[in-house]
């Protein structure tokens, strides 16, 4: 992996938003978990923000419930590109305990394109760094692509 | 009638209680049972519990008889769809306050016949029964006399209210209404 | 936005929002800075789960009940099991009583302390957040070692529990304890002696006694009231018959009750001193013996298809009481129907009793201290009716305002 090429495009690190569309909140909880001094994801610059607009990053969790489908399609058009999606945990991935109900909308990549998968019931926090750290790759290659359509700098 | 407006600090003896019903209700009231609960490590009875079926007609008058005991504390309404007729719980409770072991929880049955699907509500005397009056009013289709919010509370606004999810007649979710996610 | 007699302007928080069980949407009336009234809309986490559970045998519905809340995961699986033992007659050794009480204690010290944290975070005190975030570790080691995951341990079963608390298991809860007795006094401290917190937490989002029982509040909220209502002492299960639990009131340690944030607050802080002294009899007096009912699987399933009958089973949570409801029928596999109660369902009502006369800087810490579980807030929209103009407010301004007050109140 030519780590220097990278470093070049990354001019920040990525900021997260997240969004909880019917989960549990274990897969929730690990993510706060992430924040905290044990784990620390913010030693990498990653941090929590408050709105979708600010973010790079977008963290789903749940199997989306039929209250919470509009309202994740809208959070995710207000994250300006290049972005990417996260589903974290096993609810988002596949429907995990809930797989027949009258009041699901299916798993997150049947609303909205997802990038990478975290599995796990809830996923470890080391886990999610570690989708983090992919998503991050995958944001570079998406930045990479822009400037060679010729976005600007 | 009189009725506490706070929980009492003694309690009546579980006996007490099923002596009092009895006498007052007589016929109305069908398959009173009081259970024992054991655990421990001197498998000794820990707590009780009364089971009891009233009909339609006498329900209000049996949650007063047992609110002059102590101010009712209301937990849950379950209830299924048995053929004919649609089966309501009423989870309640006596004596939280009291002390060690008295507390006595009470599951009040009553039947509702599907052609007339109508309960008088609980709001005025105890009003932490709206959540659970409105959840059995959209997922069985039974109508509350006197509860004055009755819109969805847990299906989304969008929802086709003819479906009654908890129903297992022709009113319930057909195959279709159903998803697989997986 | 402007203070004027008889506007009162309709403010929608939610659904996606900071300390909450379900994301939950609400309408504020706010008046200025003051909050006239509130209505509450819940419904964006219901998945179905008691429909699901009329395809599955008892077995198969500990899992599905297990994730129904991931903080309080093992209170759903015991509440549930219960009430199956219920139902079907059967009677559970006294070794697996007491693994359950250790266990169900455990939880109540980490969902406690994963609350005070967040309440800290909400008002601004980022440090005792963190810190608190670090005291918790300990609590998810013990769990893991016992049980072998974080969240959602599937221990328990109809009949007893499925894991046994080994001499090396032993020596992590002992050590555990010590390093709490040792260390959570520092948090405490911190938290309570500080006059910042007193003051933002002192009269705001108040519950009164009356209130609380018309109601029908649970748990910390109705202790927080100055009732002494605790189903571990009320109406004792499991090992609890032997164990001297008293309900904690704040009345026994300030002497007074206002039935705020702050007496939730410090009502949680001190059932966390006595869960530690609970966990530590249950390992003192752990008998000897079986850990089920009945160890082989298809048994225990052909003895739940004959069984039939209705069981009932309510216990106390970190948030309250939880109430589930079982029906099974002879000859049947399948559940015929399950109802849950879980705590918050019924600490949601008295939410907008609590609302009233608040600023509107205080919602966040209002809405947390019914410990909901984590979300986070969304944005907010704030229509002025008159004009029609809209302005979006984020979770981030929002928050801010709540830290805003807290500096305005340590400049003042």
């Amino acid at each position: 992996m030519k780590l220097d090429r990278y470093l070049d495009i990354l001019t920040k690190s990525i900021w997260v938003f997240n969004c909880n569309s019917g989960s549990c909140n274990g897969c929730d909880i690990e993510i706060v978990a992430t924040i905290t001094p044990r784990y620390d994801i913010e030693r990498f610059g990653m941090k929590l923000v408050g709105t979708p607009r600010h973010a790079d990053a977008l963290l789903v969790t749940g199997p989306v419930t039929k209250y919470m489908t509009e309202r994740l399609k809208r959070i995710y058009a207000q994250i300006p590109d290049p972005k990417v999606v996260i589903a974290i945990g096993n609810c988002a991935n596949s429907g995990d305990v809930f797989y027949k109900s009258y009041n699901l909308d299916g798993p997150v990549d049947n609303v909205i394109p997802v990038d990478v998968y975290v599995h796990g019931c809830p996923p470890r926090p080391e886990a999610i760094i570690e989708g983090a750290a992919k998503a991050v790759l995958k944001l570079e290659k998406m930045k990479e692509e822009l400037q060679k359509a010729g976005a600007p700098q | 009638m009189t009725c506490r407006p706070e929980y009492v600090k003694e309690s009546s003896d579980p006996k007490e209680v099923v002596a009092c019903i009895e006498e007052r209700f007589g016929e109305d009231v069908q398959n009173l049972e009081l259970r024992e609960y054991k655990g421990g490590l001197e498998d000794a009875v820990q707590y009780h519990l009364l089971w009891l079926k009233v009909s339609r007609e006498r329900f209000l008058e049996l949650v007063d008889a047992l609110r002059e005991f102590d101010f009712l504390h209301f937990q849950i309404i379950s209830g299924n769809d048995d053929g004919d007729v649609v089966t309501l719980n009423y989870h309640v409770a006596l004596f939280r306050e009291a002390g060690k072991g008295k507390r006595l929880g009470a599951c009040v049955s009553v039947e509702v016949p599907k052609t007339d699907l109508v309960m008088p509500s609980l709001w005025e005397r105890i009003p932490g029964v709206e959540y659970s009056e409105r959840e059995m009013r959209e997922m069985l289709g039974i109508d509350f006399d006197g509860l004055p919010n009755k819109a969805l509370v847990f299906l989304p606004e969008d929802w086709n209210e003819d479906i009654k999810p908890w129903r297992r007649d022709e009113t319930g979710p057909s195959e279709a209404d159903v998803r697989e996610l997986s | 936005m402007a203070v004027g007699a008889g506007k009162t302007y309709k403010v929608p928080i939610g659904p996606v929002h900071v300390g909450l069980k379900e994301p939950i949407t609400a309408w504020l009336d706010v008046d200025g800075e003051r909050i006239v009234d509130a209505t509450i809309r819940p419904g964006a986490i219901h998945r179905g789960i008691e429909f699901m559970a009329r395809e599955r045998n008892p077995i198969q519905v500990i899992y599905l009940a297990e994730r129904i809340c991931g903080i309080c995961s093992f209170t759903h699986i015991e509440c549930f099991v219960r009430a199956v033992e219920d139902a079907a007659g059967i009677s559970v050794p006294k070794r697996a009583q007491y693994i359950r009480t250790i266990v169900l204690e455990l939880e109540r010290i980490h969902s406690h302390v994963l609350w005070a944290g967040v309440a800290c975070y909400t008002f601004g005190y980022d440090s005792a957040f963190n810190l608190g975030m670090i005291l918790r570790e300990k609590v998810m080691d013990v769990l893991e070692v016992l049980t072998g995951n974080r969240v959602n341990y599937g221990t328990g079963t109809i009949g007893g529990v499925r894991r046994d608390i080994t001499p090396k298991v032993e020596k992590v809860l002992r050590d555990m304890i010590t390093f709490y007795k040792n260390e959570f006094d520092l948090f405490y401290n911190v938290a309570t002696d500080d006059p910042i917190t007193m003051a933002r937490m002192r009269n705001v989002g108040v519950l009164s006694p009356e209130d609380a029982v018309k109601y029908c509040a649970l748990g910390p909220t109705v202790r927080g009231s100055g009732h002494r209502v605790d189903l571990r002492w009320s109406q004792p299960y499991e090992a609890y018959g032997e164990l001297d639990v008293q309900p904690v009131v704040p009345q026994d340690l300030t002497g007074e009750v206002y039935g705020d944030v702050y007496d939730r607050f410090l009502v949680r802080v001190l059932e966390v001193y006595q869960s530690l002294e609970i966990i530590e009899k249950c390992l003192d007096d752990l008998p000897e013996g079986d850990l089920m009912w009945e160890p082989n699987l298809p048994k225990l399933l052909n003895y739940l298809k004959r069984a039939d009958g209705t069981g009932v089973s309510s216990i106390e949570g970190p948030r309250g009481d939880d109430t589930h409801v079982v029906k099974l029928t002879g000859g049947e596999e399948n559940v015929t129907w399950w109802k849950v109660r879980a705590p918050t369902y019924a600490n949601g009502v008295s939410w907008p009793i609590m609302f009233r006369n608040n600023d509107l800087a205080d919602a966040p810490l209002i809405i947390n201290s019914v410990d909901p579980c984590i979300s986070c807030m969304e944005r907010m929209l704030v229509t002025e009716k008159k004009t029609g103009s809209k302005q979006v407010v984020t979770r981030a301004e929002l928050l801010n305002r709540c830290r805003e007050k807290t500096r305005k109140v340590m400049g003042a």
